[in-house]
C-alpha cells in the first residue's frame, strides 16, 4: 500500500523521470546527428537511391569518395532526363541534358567559411526536438530511426534510419510544417567497402556541342563586408556567413548571404543591378528545395532553402541595406 | 545495362512483354542481379507513380514472375523424358526462387517507401520525448503562399540551387542535389543559350 505522502511524489517523480529519460533520449539523437554528419562526408560509399518526391519516384545513383580529407562526388538520374552533378575537389558540374546545358563553377576550399555555420548545440535546442526511435532494418541494414521534430512552422523536420554502424543515412524524410513527408530518399543498395576508382566519377554523358555557363576561372567565393541583411529572420537562424560568390554564367558576382539555425541552412542571393539574369518573381520551388524572389531596391534579391515557403519569402522580403 | 533491357524490364512490370520476352527476361533474372534490382526500383517506382504508397501492391513483381514462368518457360522446356526431368523441374524451381527473391526486396522496399512515420513500437523515451515538444501555435498559411502558383525554375536559379548545396549540410547536400536533377522542368533563357561547346562561352 503506498502512503498519502509517496502517493502524493508519484507524479513529480514520473514526470522527473520522463524528463531525464527524454533528456537522455535527444541526447543520444543529437550524438547520432553527428556521427552522421562525419559519415557522409568522410566514408566513402557508392550506392542508388529512390528520390521519392509529390508522388514522383526517381532512381539515382550516388557515389562519394573521402580520400585524404579530399571529397568527390557525382549524383546521377537514372531515370528521365539523366542529368549529373559532379563535385570534383576543384569544380562543380552539374550536365543538363535535357537543355543541352553545363554549369561549371570553380569549387574552392570552402571549410574556413563553413566553419562559421553553426552545429549542433544546445542554441538549436530552442527550435527543435530530437529524439531516438526503435530500430529498423534498410537494405538489410539494422538502423537507428532518429527523429527531429521542429516547435515552429519555419522549419521542416527529418525522421532519419541511420546505418547502426556507420551512422549513414539509408533512409531519410523531410517532414514539412503540417507534419506531411514532403520527400523521401531510401537507398535500395549500398556498398561501403569496396574502393571507388576514379572512373566511377567521370560524367557518362559526351557534353560535346553543349553550352556551358561558366564563373570566372579564378574566382572562389571571398569573404566580403555585404550591405545588406535581413531585418526579419525566425527565431534560431542566424547570418553565417556573407560572401561574393561566382555563379556560374553570372557577369557579376553575386552577394550571398547564408542564415543558418545549426541544421537547415537559408541562402540569400543578390544580384548586381546590371545583371540581365533572370530570375523571376514569387515563389518557386527545386523539388523540396524553396525560392522566393523579388525585385528591392533596383535589385534581384532570392532566398533559397530547405525550408518552407514563408521562411524563404520571410526573410528575403525583408532585406534591408545596413 | 542498356536501355533496351531496362525498356523490356519496365515494359515487364507494366505487363506490357510478349509470352516470349517475359521468359527471357525472367531468365536474364535467374544470374543477372543488376537486372533483378532494376526490377525491383520499376516496382518500387511504379508504385510510387500510381499513388499506391499508402496501398502497395507487393506482389505485383511475384505475379509477374510466375506468370512468366507459367505461360512462357514450359516451351523451353524439353518433353519429358526419364532422363530430362531434373533439369526440366529445376529450371522452373530456380525460377520460382528467383521469383521469391526479386519479390521479397521488392516487398521490403515497398514496405520502407509506405514507412512514412516512425514504428508503432517506438521506444517509450521517443514518446516521452515528443511530449515535451511545445506544441507551436496553430499556423494558417497565408492566403498568397497558398495560392500563388510557383513560377518554373529558370537556369539562373537552378544555379543558385546547386550553389546553396555547397552549404548545406551532408544530408541536405544530396536531398538539394537530388532536387536539381530530378526536377521535372527547368526553363534556359535564350540568352543564355550562347555558343556550344565548340566555343565556351566564358562570362566575365
Amino acid at each position: 500500500m503506498i502512503s498519502s505522502g509517496c502517493r502524493g511524489l508519484r507524479h513529480p517523480l514520473l514526470l522527473l523521470t520522463i524528463a531525464v529519460v527524454g533528456e537522455a533520449s535527444a541526447d543520444e539523437a543529437r550524438t547520432w546527428l553527428d556521427r552522421m554528419n562525419r559519415a557522409v562526408e568522410d566514408l566513402s560509399y557508392q550506392g542508388t537511391f529512390v528520390h521519392v518526391l509529390a508522388g514522383n519516384a526517381e532512381t539515382l545513383h550516388i557515389i562519394h569518395r573521402s580520400e585524404g580529407g579530399k571529397t568527390a562526388e557525382r549524383i546521377v538520374s537514372m531515370d528521365g532526363a539523366g542529368r549529373e552533378i559532379i563535385r570534383q575537389q576543384d569544380e562543380v558540374r552539374c550536365i543538363l541534358p535535357d537543355q543541352r546545358v553545363v554549369l561549371l563553377e570553380a569549387r574552392k576550399d570552402l571549410s574556413p567559411l563553413k566553419s562559421a555555420l553553426p552545429s549542433y548545440s544546445n542554441e538549436i535546442e530552442p527550435h527543435y526536438a530530437f529524439a531516438v526511435g526503435a530500430n529498423d532494418r534498410v537494405v538489410n541494414r539494422l538502423t537507428q530511426i532518429v527523429e527531429i521534430k521542429p516547435k515552429d512552422e519555419f522549419r521542416y523536420g527529418y525522421t532519419l534510419w541511420l546505418d547502426q554502424e556507420t551512422a549513414m543515412p539509408l533512409k531519410s524524410q523531410l517532414v514539412n510544417e503540417h507534419g506531411k513527408v514532403v520527400e523521401q530518399i531510401i537507398f535500395t543498395e549500398i556498398n561501403l567497402a569496396d574502393p571507388i576508382p576514379d572512373s566511377a566519377l567521370a560524367a557518362t554523358i559526351d557534353t560535346a556541342g553543349f553550352t556551358m555557363l561558366r564563373a570566372p576561372d579564378s574566382a572562389a567565393p571571398v569573404e566580403a563586408l555585404i550591405p545588406w541583411r535581413a531585418a526579419t529572420v525566425p527565431g534560431g537562424f542566424k547570418l553565417s556567413i556573407a560572401t561574393q560568390s561566382p555563379i556560374a554564367g553570372s557577369e557579376y558576382p553575386v552577394e550571398h548571404l547564408v542564415y543558418s539555425d545549426g541544421l537547415a541552412t537559408v541562402s540569400v542571393f543578390i544580384e548586381d543591378p546590371k545583371t540581365t539574369a533572370d530570375v523571376g518573381e514569387g515563389f518557386s520551388h527545386v523539388g523540396s528545395t524553396n525560392t522566393f524572389s523579388l525585385t528591392l531596391r533596383g535589385r534581384k534579391v532570392t532566398a533559397v532553402g530547405e525550408v518552407p515557403s514563408q521562411t524563404v519569402r520571410t526573410i528575403a522580403s525583408s532585406l534591408v541595406a545596413e | 545495362m542498356t536501355d533496351k533491357i531496362n525498356d523490356q524490364i519496365s515494359a515487364f512490370i507494366d505487363d506490357e512483354l510478349s509470352e516470349q520476352e517475359c521468359a527471357f527476361l525472367v531468365r536474364r533474372f535467374e544470374h543477372d542481379s543488376e537486372a533483378r534490382g532494376q526490377a525491383v526500383r520499376y516496382t518500387l517506382i511504379g508504385s510510387a507513380l500510381r499513388n499506391e504508397l499508402l496501398k502497395p501492391d507487393p506482389a505485383i513483381l511475384l505475379r509477374r514472375i510466375s506468370s512468366a514462368l507459367d505461360g512462357a518457360a514450359a516451351p523451353v522446356v524439353p518433353a519429358r523424358t526419364a532422363r530430362s526431368w531434373s533439369p526440366r523441374i529445376a529450371r522452373p524451381l530456380a525460377g520460382l526462387a528467383i521469383a521469391a527473391g526479386v519479390a521479397s526486396i521488392a516487398i521490403l522496399g515497398l514496405r520502407a517507401l509506405n514507412d512514412t512515420s516512425v514504428p508503432a513500437s517506438a521506444p517509450v523515451a521517443a514518446t516521452q520525448a515528443a511530449a515535451d515538444v511545445v506544441e507551436p501555435a496553430s499556423y494558417v498559411v497565408p492566403r498568397d503562399v497558398a495560392e500563388e502558383r510557383p513560377v518554373t525554375p529558370t537556369i539562373r536559379l537552378t544555379n543558385y540551387v546547386v550553389h546553396h548545396g555547397e552549404y548545406a549540410s551532408g544530408l541536405n547536400r544530396t536531398s538539394v542535389h537530388s532536387n536539381v536533377v530530378t526536377a521535372p522542368e527547368i526553363l534556359l533563357d535564350e540568352q543564355e543559350r550562347a555558343e556550344p561547346e565548340a566555343a565556351p562561352v566564358v562570362l566575365e
